[in-house]
């Protein structure tokens, strides 16, 4: 039975870990690009899960019977107007403020939190909606003894594939194709960047579409796993994500997946062996313990201060 | 004078200016009464139950002649669970209102600092739906509830647990909020009287999805019971957690699951089925409800958990009213303690503290079609 | 533009609108089916273009020459001058006004005003901590809770007055400041932000889980100031004689808002003549300095840790006040009224009104509550409308309502 716990709460962090990492990926590629904090990400997932269950209900309803089918129409929908809300955001809230102060942007940001929160709040209602459980099932894990040390459902195990593999996919579209390069150019020196002829507005905004894109990945994936969503979802797990985001080094993508895992594995492991009460207290203290000894996060890199 | 000048003053006159207006303003005829509650936030349905109930009663009383030739207005409060918007709008609906008597609030929390605001105003105040003890031990002399408390539900539902279930190994889950908590304590107190201690006794965060780790732990205690204090938000996502990680115990609450979106939140109604709940006897059943009961279904609406709670309450402020021809407060909690009123709910009572004097809380237990029905 | 290219503008934004709001509005989720209201995205869309044409119009008119030098003069700039913001006069016009607010304001309003006061508090000294030293704080609302935690504790088992309990919690707070400040001042920028916010919820988080010590999320009563001895309530809770006894008047509940609002005045008023004096003595220069260029004083041989951890303890412990302010004016205190999105409103407060310019940060504080309670009558589109006028504010005025003012030091000619 020991063995099982521990093999059950790994696990359970695993997949939490996950779920944070990849909306943590949309904090630290805005925060790495523009180094503000954008607020309304947790928000864009909510949306996301709204827009999943909405086409959802949609194809159902056209008569699509075929639950795959179902499930990659509705990823391709959410992606799409997920990244759009992700590109209206910046271009309606965050783009007039580029040149101002720092602080300014991140005001604007807490505002469209709230204007997102509220609107869906307004059209959809405050009632707890949800979506059916489509996959069904689950594998027992063993060790190599034969005992069972665990059982991860087969949601679970998309969810962690779909954070490994759009993670993969993310960092080989930074590190191998123009966009990419452009990008961190503009991460480096935006004025720089735009003197050599880069585009920042637009790769600011695609850098948005891109995290937005991934929060509605998120967004459908979680929503299929626990099965209920309400407007106010984005809160709780924007803020978890964002500690993420910092605890792996803000700016970096392995980082966000990292940080995403060790808070994941911290909540359940405490919770599991300690006490759920104090579970987010002692993540948010592994987070400022992490920090003290390494300012820049895990896997940041340290500023070098230049006079 | 420079630009800058100009835009102080024009600030400051902006804000005296919008305060003498306020101030000001006032004037009406009709009876108000407020109706404070979460119409926004989180639980902003059960605001939507408390206005709507609120809303038919006035509806039908005005239909029906008003109060002696009075109609009642009803002023719509947000308080969104908040303890400090609560003081406020409970200071709005005194000064800037003037309103006769106020049904609310929600949440327990709101309920009592609110409820001494109203009580120095001297005005009567009765909340459909806050069942914490705390709310009518104050002495507050003009505050009454319509509903039972939290020490009877949780005895209630410790009673069916340790009697019905048979149950040894009960874990204790509450929601670290005023109602759950005070909930799944008052419910631990029972429990020990009747001999059985709790193997587990843990809070989770409002707001959350993913109780697996908690559920694990459950499940490593060899629970045979869940007890859960807190709201159907977080009741739904446990009890499927439960299911899916194969813990077959029953899941326990009480009437803050007492809404169809226990159902959405668990995710489909086959997971909501075998859960109980503690909850006042079904309004929907009693045979003086049931035209009300059309009404609301005319319209599309469901006159679920604490509606008609909400219906029934202004029909005691209206009774009181049209019985003393008063609209103070100590005259109208003078006669709702002295006095019986034929509720939608049936006959309800009070005594000298302002708690209901019949409480009838009943087990229920939903169905595998995501309704639920009581316990014989 | 031209009529022709604005009304092209305004169709875009409407039709853009109108496809982004197609299946959040379109369709209403209702149980696992979709309801139809195709209405509702033809309205937004038909709103953003009227709305958007409006803006154009008004940019336009403000673009007319009458204007355009009115909207010169309005921009928010740093101003270096002689001159004091308000002459002394102004000054004490504006106090007699606002002290005689209790003679006609009702008790709600007043108790707005109280409100807006404590955010008035609490943004001068977050106004140190962001707008003067520029070190990102999200949580400072562990402060405000450690103050006004630290009265209702206080009360209940130290038997702390109100007028002990200011100094007291200002220190608690001060020292709960200091032990966070020295572990993350090494940090830069917006990693003390999330330090900072992690450092608020773990506040929140003991406060409502430590429930035999703090009543848990039932939280604490704290009892009402009292004046020379004298209680404010209808009946002594406090060991004292009630005030309406003493005089042998008959009982205004009134009494304690009224007593609040005008030390709460008091206190601000003086706070805000000490920030302005701090602003100009050597340590507000510092922390000025500090904020923008950190290698350059650290080699003109300022201790920045010091520096920052006066910043810090100085706005902590002003926090405190406020949170003993908040106690006692609400009656009781509990832990949901220190959740983050408190931080961030005190955070707006201190943006919107200017960074480092206080009496942007006080005009704020006023405008954003009082405008939160006018709002009320929308009820549910209050908190929408509310998001909506931060984003309109911070693009309108991103350097916020008021500029800050430095005043220059003459230095003599004969030197």
């Amino acid at each position: 039975m020991n063995g099982y716990i521990v093999g059950q709460q790994v696990i359970n962090g695993l997949v939490l870990g996950a779920i944070y990492g990849l909306i943590a990926v949309g904090y630290t590629m805005v925060y790495g690009i523009m180094g503000m904090i954008n607020f309304a990400h947790g928000d864009i997932y909510m949306i996301s899960a709204y827009l999943a269950a909405i086409f959802l209900a949609l194809l159902t309803g056209a008569g699509v019977q075929s639950v795959p089918v179902a499930l990659v129409l509705v990823l391709a929908l959410t992606i799409l107007f997920t990244a759009f809300y992700g590109w209206t955001v910046e271009r309606v809230a965050y783009r007039p403020l580029r040149n101002s102060n720092r602080l300014a942007p991140l005001i604007s940001a807490i505002g469209v939190s709230l204007i997102l929160q509220n609107y869906v709040r307004i059209s959809q209602g405050a009632r707890n909606q949800g979506i059916p459980a489509l996959i069904e099932g689950h594998v027992r894990v063993n060790a190599a003894d034969g005992v069972t040390i665990g059982q991860v459902t087969y949601t679970q195990i998309l969810i962690v594939s779909a954070a490994l593999l759009s993670m993969g996919a993310l960092a080989w579209i930074m590190r191998h194709t123009t966009l990419g390069r452009s990008c961190r150019a503009t991460q480096q020196d935006r004025v720089m960047a735009e003197l050599l002829g880069i585009n920042t507005d637009h790769i600011i905004a695609t850098v948005f579409i891109m995290g937005a894109a991934m929060a509605a990945v998120a967004g459908l994936l979680v929503t299929l796993n626990y099965g209920s969503f309400d407007f106010f979802i984005g809160f709780v797990v924007g803020i978890k994500a964002f500690t993420a985001a910092v605890l792996g080094g803000i700016g970096s993508l392995p980082g966000a997946m990292l940080g995403g895992v060790i808070l994941g594995l911290c909540e359940s492991l405490f919770s599991g062996f300690v006490n759920t009460d104090y579970k987010d207290v002692f993540a948010f203290a592994v987070l400022i313990l992490v920090l003290v000894v390494r300012p820049s996060g895990l896997l940041g890199h340290p500023e070098v201060e230049k006079v | 004078m420079s630009g800058r000048y100009g835009l102080i003053l024009s600030v400051l006159s902006f804000v005296f200016g919008t305060l003498a207006f306020v101030a000001v303003a006032d004037g009406a005829e009709a009876i108000r009464i407020g109706v404070a509650g979460p119409l926004s936030g989180s639980y902003a349905a059960f605001g939507e139950q408390l206005w709507r109930g609120a809303e038919q009663a006035a509806k039908d009383i005005n239909a029906a002649g008003g109060i002696h030739g009075r109609t009642i207005e009803l002023i719509k409060a947000d308080d969104a669970c908040e303890p400090k918007q609560a003081v406020n709008v409970a200071h709005r609906l005194v000064d800037a209102e003037h309103v006769k008597a106020v049904i609310g609030h929600f949440c327990s929390s709101s309920t009592i600092p609110a409820s001494v605001v109203y009580t120095e105003a001297g005005i009567l105040g009765i909340t459909p739906a806050s069942t914490n003890p705390k709310v009518t031990e104050r002495n507050l002399p003009t505050f009454f509830r319509t509903c039972g408390r939290d020490d009877q539900q949780g005895g209630a539902g410790a009673e069916f647990i340790v009697n019905h279930l048979k149950a040894k190994r009960v874990a204790v889950v509450h929601d670290k909020d005023t109602y759950g908590q005070g909930l799944a304590d008052a419910m631990k107190a029972r429990l020990h009287g009747l001999g059985v201690r709790e193997v587990l006794y843990e809070g989770l965060t409002r707001g959350e999805k993913d109780f697996n780790a908690l559920v694990t732990k459950i499940k490593s205690q060899l629970a045979d019971v869940v007890y859960f204090g807190g709201l159907h938000a977080e009741a739904g996502v446990l009890v499927r957690q439960m299911r899916e990680q194969g813990l077959q115990a029953p899941l326990i609450s009480g009437d803050g699951i007492v809404s169809q979106e226990f159902v959405a939140s668990a995710g489909g109604p086959r997971f909501v089925e075998g859960v109980f709940m503690t909850f006042g006897r079904d309004a929907r059943k009693i045979y003086g409800g049931r035209h009300v009961v059309e009404a609301f279904r005319k319209v599309g609406y469901e006159p679920e958990g604490y509606t008609l709670y909400s219906y029934a309450t202004l029909q005691a402020i209206a009774a009181a009213m049209r019985a003393t021809r008063s609209e103070q407060g100590d005259v109208l909690a003078k006669w709702l303690h002295a006095n019986t009123v034929e509720t939608v709910m049936g006959p309800k009572a009070w005594d000298a503290k302002g708690d209901l004097k019949v409480t009838d809380y009943v087990m229920y237990r939903w169905t595998p079609d995501g309704k639920y029905q009581e316990v014989e | 533009m031209s009529i022709a290219a604005s009304l092209k503008h305004a169709a875009r934004w409407g039709g853009l609108t109108l496809l982004l709001s197609l299946p959040l509005s379109g369709w209403m989720l209702n149980g696992y089916q979709v309801t139809t209201t195709w209405h509702r995205p033809l309205w937004l869309a038909g709103g953003v273009f009227v709305g958007t044409l409006l803006a154009m119009a008004l940019a336009r008119l403000l673009e007319m020459p009458p204007l355009r030098k009115l909207r010169w003069r309005m921009q928010t700039k740093i101003t270096v001058t002689r001159r004091p913001a308000l002459p002394a006069w102004e000054w004490g016009v504006l106090l007699t006004i606002a002290a005689t607010l209790p003679l006609w304001l009702s008790t709600y309003w007043l108790n707005v005003m109280i409100l807006a006061l404590i955010y008035a508090v609490l943004g001068l000294g977050l106004n140190i901590v962001v707008g003067l030293a520029g070190l990102l704080d999200l949580g400072y609302v562990a402060f405000y809770a450690v103050g006004a935690y630290g009265y209702a504790l206080g009360s209940q088992y130290l038997g702390l007055g109100f007028w002990t309990a200011l100094p007291f919690c200002a220190l608690l707070a001060a020292t709960f400041g200091t032990v966070l400040g020295f572990p993350v001042l090494r940090m830069r920028g917006d990693y003390l932000a999330i330090v900072t916010l992690g450092f608020g919820e773990i506040i929140r988080l003991l406060l409502n889980n430590g429930t035999e010590i703090t009543g848990g999320p039932n939280g604490l009563p704290a009892p009402a100031p009292t004046l020379f001895g004298l209680e404010l309530t209808r009946v002594a809770g406090q060991g004292g004689t009630p005030w309406h006894t003493f005089f042998n008047v008959t009982y205004n509940p009134n009494l304690r808002a009224v007593v609040i609002y005008m030390v709460l005045l008091a206190f601000l008023a003086l706070l805000f003549f000490c920030v302005g004096r701090l602003q100009r003595m050597p340590i507000g220069r510092a922390w000025e300095a500090l904020r923008e260029d950190e290698i350059a004083c650290r080699s003109l041989g300022i201790n920045h840790v010091t520096v920052k951890l006066s910043a810090f303890a100085m706005g902590a412990a002003i926090g405190g006040i406020g949170g003993v302010f908040f106690a006692a004016a609400q009656g009781f205190v509990n832990p949901t009224s220190f959740t983050f999105f408190e931080s961030a409103l005190i955070l707006a407060v201190v943006v919107l009104g200017g960074l480092g310019s206080s009496g942007g940060v006080v005009v704020a504080a006023l405008v954003i509550n009082i405008l939160h309670e006018l709002l009320r009558e929308f009820s549910d589109y209050r908190v929408l409308v509310f998001g909506m006028a931060m984003v309109v504010m911070m693009i309108w005025r991103p350097r916020g309502l008021l500029s800050m003012r430095r005043q220059f030091f003459a230095v003599g000619k004969n030197l």
